[in-house]
């Protein structure tokens, strides 16, 4: 009788062992469907990149990366742009050649003095935009933003392009 | 040589690059540039927007350039920003530009210097993605005082461009065909 007791008690743990080990796999499936899904829908709803916030990779005159570009712009492209769009965030200091508006009607300031063949093209945020509202020519400034694109001549154009950057603001020194 | 004939070959030679590089006054400018690509599938419409694409006219040839910054696309959601600028996509810092050359066909029928609307057909080439096919589209052109205006909307097939949508989602959320709005305001390049 004593021996069948215990096998019996060793069959119930048994069973207690089996039940707690589908308990704690359930459990274990049904948080990692909602951190996956969350994660799914955080990646899908992703907010942008905020430019402003990010850390600035290079700082440097207007005049250096548009000559950076000139020498060599395959190598100035692996510097700064990323694969993903993502590309790296500058502080960029130059004389305002000209302020206009874009069809975003958020402002344009070019920095590049009037010997310089081609210069830096920033487009303003909307929170920046107010910043540049009482600059003009020949003011001398940094700008903080994202490039999107280098200098060069382009045959076709018939001109040098300007090196581009977006999301901008002042940078207060 | 005497002196005279160097000063006069001198002066000739001067005479020349003035000329040479005086300013073109038939020429159009634009930094003022509206870019749109639009998507449609019954699973969702994509949309993206591009301010920062350069174009010159020369309304003596009728060329038309149009640069495009494709890292300047901006779409609503992060995510696809990042699909469509990966290498896997349109692999934007492989092919940091976009480019349109091509000539108004229909030169004669535009008057850049006479208040209008102009219906212009534009024949050339489009790079994109590292491939280059031919496009012959239409245009508006709008011509008030000194303000020119280009407005143009056309189609373009991925395919042909190698933008090829294999695998995962994004194949059945992305249209085969893209519609592409372009606005730009233009003045004359100094």
């Amino acid at each position: 009788m004593g021996a069948s007791n215990h096998s019996n008690k060793q069959k119930i743990s048994k069973v207690m062992t089996r039940k707690k080990i589908i308990k704690i796999a359930l459990i274990l499936i049904g948080v990692s469907a909602i951190i996956g899904g969350g994660v799914v829908y955080y990646m899908f709803n992703m907010p942008h990149r905020d430019v402003q916030a990010t850390k600035t990779d290079y700082s440097l005159k207007a005049s250096a990366i548009v000559n950076e570009y000139f020498a060599d712009a395959n190598k100035a492209n692996e510097k700064y742009l990323d694969s993903e769009g993502e590309s790296k965030v500058l502080e960029v200091q130059g004389v305002v050649y000209d302020i206009t508006d874009d069809f975003n009607n958020n402002k344009v300031v070019r920095l590049k003095s009037d010997e310089e063949k081609a210069g830096v093209s920033c487009t303003f945020t909307a929170e920046g935009n107010a910043s540049v509202a009482n600059l003009k020519k020949g003011d001398v400034l940094t700008v903080k933003g994202v490039i999107r694109s280098g200098a060069a001549f382009d045959s076709d154009l018939d001109m040098y392009e300007d090196v581009i950057m977006e999301k901008c603001s002042l940078v207060s020194k | 040589m005497t002196k005279r004939t160097v000063t006069s070959v001198f002066l000739g030679a001067a005479m020349m690059a003035l000329f040479a590089f005086a300013p073109a006054i038939n020429k159009l400018l634009s930094s003022k540039t509206h870019v749109k690509l639009f998507s449609t599938t019954p699973a969702e419409n994509i949309e993206a927007n591009n301010y920062k694409s350069v174009s010159v006219i020369d309304t003596k040839t009728g060329d038309v350039v149009f640069s495009v910054p494709m890292q300047s696309f901006e779409f609503e959601k992060a995510l696809m920003q990042k699909h469509y600028n990966s290498p896997k996509f349109l692999d934007t810092k492989k092919y940091p530009k976009a480019k349109l050359v091509a000539k108004i066909t229909n030169l004669s029928e535009v008057n850049f210097e006479k208040d209008g609307t102009y219906s212009a057909k534009v024949k050339g080439t489009l790079e994109l993605h590292g491939k280059t096919n031919s496009v012959d589209e239409k245009a508006t052109i709008t011509v008030k005082g000194s303000a020119i205006k280009v407005n143009s909307t056309f189609n373009i097939t991925l395919a042909d461009y190698n933008i090829a949508f294999e695998d995962g989602k994004p194949s059945t959320n992305i249209a085969k065909t893209v519609a592409i709005t372009v606005e730009a305001d233009y003045a004359a390049k100094d």
